[in-house]
């Protein structure tokens, strides 16, 4: 059964050469929470826009609902809700005013509006500021506003490229709240986040993109059942040592005494390395280090997360302050001048 | 914001009637006041203003999102830009009208009566539309309120001072009378001049109701230029759209 986004050796090169997407291939159910996650610039950002009809593909196939993204583009767009990376909320405009906008936006009418706002303002716990002006809400409180927007045409699928980003916590737990329910009542939903605890808990599959490509695909038990061993995050005191690299003897130690040891993988502070039965070998790998003079400044052991899937497969660990300041900007909607 | 950017018109009428009082003497004693021949050059240098903010507010719809989250919607690409100018030729005529009431007051009555200032929206609301074309295209193809704010200012003053709009072309130097001449604004400016006034004022004839030579040929230059500006802005648009 096809699903209702399918990409095929999708690739997207711009106009100044840079090759954004080159050539991936998923497809994501009817009513699935899917998540999409990669570092910046992996081209998740490109694809969304691709998918949503913002933007023309180079080659390869798309098709949302069946339908092409390239000939039935017009068709998309009325079933598709978009919420971009920036919060679009008119700031001269009151909550409920913005919502009406993106009704007749979305070619509603009459009555039909009126009822819909209503319910969506009820539905993103608005209705007490729905007759104040978007520019004296706050952040989170724009986020759900334009949460809202996206849905006032009932959507059948919602593209949300980081909804959260920028928001404090409980704002970020209820925009979740609001995507799980929204799930429930059968959207599909297709998101980029850099919230890997989130993912886990409501996404049924997710895929990873770095660099362009998809470089891992499944559920995130699926996933995380693939790293197979305990991540031991070690943190060095010094980044050289003797005049080496410190990691590299570090690497050199490991390779050398332990066979349990099935990855290692650079990180932030030192190395991740990834063991069966992880916290058994603490105690030898401290021993060892201290005999090769590697001062430790860090130890921690933990159970394969998504983080660590995300590490594996991308080489860098997911961090909520890649955040751009352009993006931060624009968190704070728009103002017209 | 339509009441903000009504500041510098209402400024600009207030101030150079007095600065440039004393020119009252080059446009023939007791004949037209400075006031009613400023009117006409204060009117055309809002809509010169208020056209370059159609550019500013293309860049912000752009860097906002806002025009990504419009284009995801099933509304016709070409609505939201015809939408922009109109909004932009609807706040240009609405400041047009503030000014001639402002003008009124001070004593500008219309020589060709509520017809003829009909026709001054009207060219002003034409005026507007080419030249918010030039600012839409700088907008759409730059991505930057910074220059298309700089080329504004580099392209206004001297435009504007190198015109008819403000100043009879006796006093100005020979050079500059050449450019001003040839400069669309006095062109565009003559045309909005005469309703209000009566007078062909580079003529120095007065009493003569419409002149319509003046004002067609205003109108066939700013057609000229429209077409260019809003040609280029189109083009731009759909690059950016698809």
């Amino acid at each position: 059964m096809p699903g209702i986004i399918d990409v095929s050796q999708l690739v997207k090169i711009y106009g100044d050469g840079t090759k954004a997407v080159k050539g991936i291939t998923f497809s994501v159910n009817e009513g699935e929470f899917f998540g999409f996650l990669g570092p910046n610039g992996a081209g998740k950002s490109t694809t969304i826009k691709i998918l949503t009809t913002l933007l023309q593909k180079t080659s390869g196939s798309a098709s949302v609902a069946g339908l092409s993204v390239d000939s039935d583009a017009p068709k998309i767009r009325k079933i598709i809700g978009v919420q971009n990376q920036d919060t679009v909320v008119d700031e001269d405009l009151t909550g409920r005013e913005n919502l009406i906008l993106q009704g007749q936006l979305q070619q509603m009418h009459g009555p039909a509006i009126k009822e819909r706002v209503d319910d969506l303002l009820k539905i993103v716990d608005l209705v007490d500021a729905a007759d104040k002006r978007a520019g004296f809400y706050s952040g989170g409180m724009k986020k759900r506003l334009d949460l809202a927007t996206t849905l006032v045409h009932n959507p059948k699928i919602l593209f949300l490229d980081e909804p959260t980003t920028g928001l404090d916590p409980q704002s970020r737990a209820a925009i979740w709240a609001y995507l799980k329910r929204l799930n429930e009542q059968g959207i599909t939903i297709f998101i980029t986040t850099q919230y890997l605890e989130e993912v886990d808990r409501l996404c049924r599959r997710l895929a990873i993109v770095d660099l362009g490509e998809i470089v891992a695909q499944g559920t995130p038990s699926e996933l995380k059942q693939e790293i197979g061993a305990d991540s031991i995050s070690l943190g060095f005191e010094n980044s050289s040592l003797n005049g080496g690299d410190v990691r590299t003897k570090a690497r050199q130690v490991l390779e050398k005494k332990f066979d349990g040891v099935s990855n290692i993988v650079d990180s932030d502070v030192g190395l991740t390395v990834y063991a069966k039965n992880g916290s058994y070998m603490v105690p030898e790998l401290v021993r060892a280090f201290d005999e090769a003079q590697i001062r430790l400044s860090t130890i921690g052991v933990s159970s394969p997360t998504l983080d660590d899937v995300f590490l594996k497969h991308t080489g860098k660990r997911i961090r909520v302050e890649e955040v751009s300041s352009a993006n931060m900007r624009g968190m704070f909607g728009r103002r017209r001048r | 914001m339509v009441f903000f950017s009504l500041f510098q018109p209402i400024i600009f009428l207030l101030l150079f009637t007095q600065l440039f009082s004393g020119l009252g003497r080059f446009l023939g004693a007791g004949i037209l006041s400075y006031t009613a021949f400023a009117t006409a050059g204060i009117v055309l240098q809002n809509a010169f203003s208020s056209a370059f903010q159609s550019g500013t507010a293309v860049v912000d719809d752009i860097k906002s999102g806002f025009l990504s989250k419009m284009l995801a919607t099933p509304v016709n690409r070409s609505a939201i830009l015809f939408g922009r100018l109109l909004s932009d030729v609807f706040r240009v005529v609405v400041q047009t009208v503030i000014i001639l009431v402002l003008a009124y007051a001070l004593g500008v009555y219309p020589a060709t009566g509520a017809i003829g200032y009909l026709l001054v929206i009207f060219t002003v609301a034409f005026f507007g539309l080419a030249w918010s074309g030039i600012s839409l295209a700088l907008g759409l193809k730059t991505k930057s309120a910074e220059t298309v704010f700089g080329i504004a200012g580099a392209v206004t003053f001297p435009l504007l001072f190198m015109s008819t709009a403000l100043v009879t072309a006796d006093f100005m130097p020979p050079w500059m009378q050449d450019v001003s001449t040839y400069n669309p604004v006095s062109i565009a400016v003559n045309a909005i001049r005469n309703p209000i006034t009566g007078c062909n004022v580079a003529q120095r004839i007065c009493n003569i109701g419409f002149d319509w030579n003046t004002i067609l040929q205003a109108y066939g230059v700013i057609a000229a230029i429209g077409l260019v500006t809003l040609g280029a802005t189109l083009y731009l648009f759909r690059k950016v759209v698809s």
